[in-house]
């Protein structure tokens, strides 16, 4: 995303043996500056609260690997989304990818955040499966993203 | 004249209300400066509707002439258009090219291979390569037939190819899992398996790549038809494995190397997958393998990491590329193209380029 300059990120990943309902421990260190989305952030907000009707779409990206510009930060969202379920899903014989959202669709709210409910698609390397995984994301320009719900439906190969 | 989008009928337009107007590319500062000075606010809704445009509708697939004319390497092509693809390279280059049967699919599809060489009276030494084992891999197809387009077109100015077509024979596989691809693009896009009936009918696809007679069923497979990892009924159960089992058996004092495509990861990979035990003309598997990852970075920057499967990757059993090697074919490798998960199985297309070219 950083197109014109290279950020450095460190992570240590601590998993807690024997334990498999608690995510691993992650203290992220990052070098550089990240450029700020302000603006990019509140246009999307604003072009998303005066939609008239609730935005639905599917396939992102579509079977060619494009991603229509204005989902461009639907999909970021959704990439944002599957890391938090790949990091309280994972063990040391795991390695999830986004592979596809295959459909979301925003809900609108009487609050200030906005609220999409996504059924991304994640790929687990090491068994090849491919799950789908229903994930409720809010976010808000000022709080950023948050995953109150998240399940995975069905959930054949998880450990 | 402005293109109205909301509303549609210029008698429509209601002060108070928002209006959707598409400004093309020219005037769009014009327009800009003087919403501004009539003290309008606006807000970019679609920076560039064309882009749009391109992105999200099918290509016209009619249009397609001669190969490697007509031929458009940087997209992705269903398997109707393959198979014709490969009667023109067949057509357009047959003092090289020869097509062949190489078996049938379950649900009853030809797979050609292509043999491209310089002919000749004496029995010439093979290298053989597959594509698309597993469906959802678009991108492995994809070079398959840019290898083949990239080698037709150098032959004659390129003195490297122009030895190696002369001392050597290529048989080239473009789709493996032919009946697999053709679900990806109908119906699920990230389908691996082929399509063979289990279970009464209610459960579908055997993963190819642990179908082969390499201590099959001992690791990293499920006996599940539900996975995407199920080995099948027995090794060589499917059809598709046979065929191409069946072939390499029959060439094999003459093949010399054998390479297996795939994606995603960025990693060439030889044997074994089953053992950690090394193979074993391990040095000579990795020094060939390190060369050829030096290369590929060389390119494009691409970093791809070399070993065996067991040991950088997960375990598994009944690969092709391992059985191959077990039958005594010395240098076997699959190669896991680009990227690292970022798109993963869904690559753009606007990198078929980049990613065929480095990997040639």
């Amino acid at each position: 995303l950083q197109q014109d300059r290279t950020v450095h990120c460190t992570a240590e990943v601590l998993h807690h043996l024997g334990s498999k309902s608690t995510a691993p421990d992650v203290q992220v260190a990052v070098q550089g500056e990240l450029r700020s989305t302000e603006e990019a952030d509140q246009e999307f907000y604003t072009r998303i609260r005066s939609l008239e009707k609730e935005l639905v779409a599917e396939n992102i990206p579509d079977s060619h690997g494009n991603v229509p510009p204005e989902l461009e930060p639907i999909h970021l969202l959704a990439w944002a989304a599957s890391g938090y379920v790949t990091w309280h899903n994972s063990t040391e014989n795991t390695n999830f990818h986004l592979a596809q959202v295959k459909h979301v669709r925003q809900v609108k709210r009487p609050d200030e955040d906005l609220q999409f409910d996504y059924v991304l698609l994640l790929h687990e390397m090491v068994s090849q499966e491919v799950m789908p995984w229903e994930v409720t994301v809010l976010w808000h320009p000022r709080s950023g993203v948050r995953v109150p719900r998240d399940r995975c439906q069905p959930c054949h190969a998880l450990g | 004249q402005l293109d109205l989008w909301k509303p549609l009928q210029p008698e429509d337009i209601r002060a108070g209300e928002d209006l959707h107007i598409r400004v093309p590319a020219p005037l769009v500062q014009e327009v800009k400066d003087s919403l501004d000075q009539h003290m309008m606010s606006y807000r970019v809704l679609i920076p560039d509707v064309q882009k749009l445009v391109d992105q999200s509708m099918p290509r016209e697939r009619s249009s397609y002439r001669q190969v490697s004319g007509g031929y458009v390497y940087t997209e992705y092509h269903p398997m109707e258009e393959i198979y014709q693809w490969m009667t023109q390279i067949q057509k357009n280059n047959s003092e090289l090219v020869t097509q062949h049967i190489l078996g049938k699919t379950f649900e009853n599809r030809t797979m050609y291979y292509l043999q491209i060489g310089q002919p000749s009276n004496k029995p010439k030494k093979i290298i053989w390569m597959d594509c698309g084992i597993h469906a959802r891999e678009w991108i492995s197809p994809a070079f398959c037939q840019w290898f083949v387009k990239e080698i037709l077109q150098n032959y004659k100015s390129d003195p490297k190819i122009h030895r190696f077509l002369q001392n050597l024979d290529l048989y080239v596989l473009p789709v493996l899992n032919i009946d697999g691809y053709i679900y990806s693009w109908e119906e699920d896009r990230l389908w691996r398996k082929n399509r063979s009936p289990y279970e009464n009918g209610t459960c579908y696809g055997t993963d190819l790549n642990r179908n082969f007679n390499s201590s099959w069923g001992s690791v990293g497979v499920s006996f599940n038809c539900s996975s995407d990892v199920f080995c099948g009924s027995g090794p060589e159960s499917e059809p598709e494995t046979r065929a191409v089992a069946q072939f390499i058996k029959s060439k094999k004092s003459d093949i010399l190397c054998y390479l297996t495509i795939h994606s995603y990861g960025q990693l060439i990979l030889t044997p074994y997958g089953s053992t950690t035990e090394p193979p074993s003309n391990n040095e000579e598997l990795m020094q060939v393998a390190k060369e050829a990852a030096a290369a590929l970075t060389g390119k494009h920057g691409t970093s791809y990491r070399v070993g065996s499967t067991a040991l950088i990757l997960y375990s598994n059993s009944g690969s092709s590329r391992d059985w191959v090697h077990m039958i005594g074919i010395p240098l076997s490798y699959t190669f896991e193209l680009r990227d690292t998960g970022a798109h993963g199985f869904i690559l753009p297309a606007n990198q078929i380029q980049p990613t065929c070219e480095e990997t040639m």
